[in-house]
């Protein structure tokens, strides 16, 4: 189903953003810390005592209070202009439009499903670690044929970083799916 | 608190199930859950804007989702254990007024040295279908104590 062959889009793509940093480092506006530890903990009604008991967390091979891990993405989440949010679609700030999206937007490709999300660990995170984050474009996938129409899985992986010596503490990988709402039930 | 009050799941192999997690989802605990990752997004705290989107309600942000497999998982586990890798495929969206179900089964599990590798397959569901379906690696001290609850 997939079209090796003379798919343009898709070469100009991969060869635009492959492996390139999408914008510059992501820095977390504050350090990791409790405040915004517990907000997430009582969100989720995660009672680990890890994440908030000093004497029970030192006991644990973290040797102390730890961030809960899925935060991760939290600390260098963008700070965001909420005024317009909703008419740039959800997205929290202006982006540079010189990116794999957008370009598939103008493509036509104007559908966004998010498909799949791996986190990876090294380390946890402690209260007054500073993260940094870098994303770039791992892979687009070859044009499919979808049950929501043809499109392009798209696979990002994100890099963090803490310390003096940025250290990498985590990876993830997101996929999304950019499809042609128009071509929805084509058969091919 | 002492050490020995890091309690885990006890000894632990293929086909253990995970106890259920049952979470009858409510707009508040989806507006809390993308306020503190600090995600904006409208679609996860304005009905509105995430129905003209074609989305049947506001709904959960992924962040949400992993933090509470995440929580699943450790509610099991134990605060000795460490989440290695949490990797999910999305399907239908978490929405007010379902419960989401939490189930998983521990696939494999590698001693290593002073830890135990455990794999576990894990699966979100709701009255749509399967929110989201993956896999966590969780290592567990080997030393830890069974959990001073019954097993399910």
């Amino acid at each position: 189903m997939a079209d090796n062959e003379n798919d343009e889009l898709r070469e100009q793509l991969l060869e635009r953003y492959l492996g390139k940093p999408l914008g510059p480092p992501a820095e977390a506006p504050d350090e990791v810390n409790l405040p915004m530890i517990r907000h997430w903990v009582d969100a989720m009604d995660d009672r680990n005592p890890v994440y908030l008991d000093q004497e029970l967390a030192s006991a644990t091979r973290f040797g102390g209070i730890v961030a809960p891990p899925a935060m991760l993405q939290t600390w260098t989440m963008p700070r965001p202009r909420l005024e317009g949010i909703a008419e740039r679609g959800g997205v929290p700030n202006e982006i540079d439009p010189d990116n794999p999206v957008t370009k598939l937007d103008e493509a036509g490709y104007l559908g966004t499903l998010a498909t799949n999300s791996e986190l990876e660990y090294l380390r946890y995170l402690r209260p007054g670690d500073l993260v940094k984050s870098v994303t770039a474009l791992e892979s687009i996938s070859e044009r499919k044929t979808t049950s929501l129409g043809q499109g392009y899985f798209v696979t990002w992986v994100t890099t963090y970083t803490a310390g003096d010596n940025d250290e990498v503490v985590g990876r993830q990988t997101f996929r999304i799916l950019k499809f042609d709402p128009s071509t929805m039930g084509d058969a091919r | 608190m002492s050490a020995a009050s890091i309690t885990g799941p006890g000894p632990v192999k293929a086909g253990d199930a995970l106890p259920v997690l049952e979470v009858e989802l409510t707009t508040t605990m989806i507006i809390a859950g993308a306020i503190a990752s600090r995600d904006y997004m409208p679609a996860h705290h304005d009905r509105e804007f995430a129905t003209a989107q074609g989305a049947p309600d506001m709904f959960m942000n992924i962040l949400t989702t992993n933090g509470y497999v995440s929580r699943f998982v450790t509610d099991w586990a134990g605060p000795g254990a460490m989440i290695r890798n949490i990797s999910i495929r999305l399907g239908v969206p978490a929405v007010p007024g379902q419960s989401l179900r939490f189930t998983g089964e521990v696939t494999a599990t590698d001693d290593n040295g002073d830890e135990r590798e455990v794999e576990v397959a894990v699966r979100l569901a709701n009255d749509m279908g399967d929110h989201a379906t993956g896999t966590v690696l969780v290592s567990l001290p080997a030393a830890c104590q069974p959990l001073p609850r019954p097993a399910v």
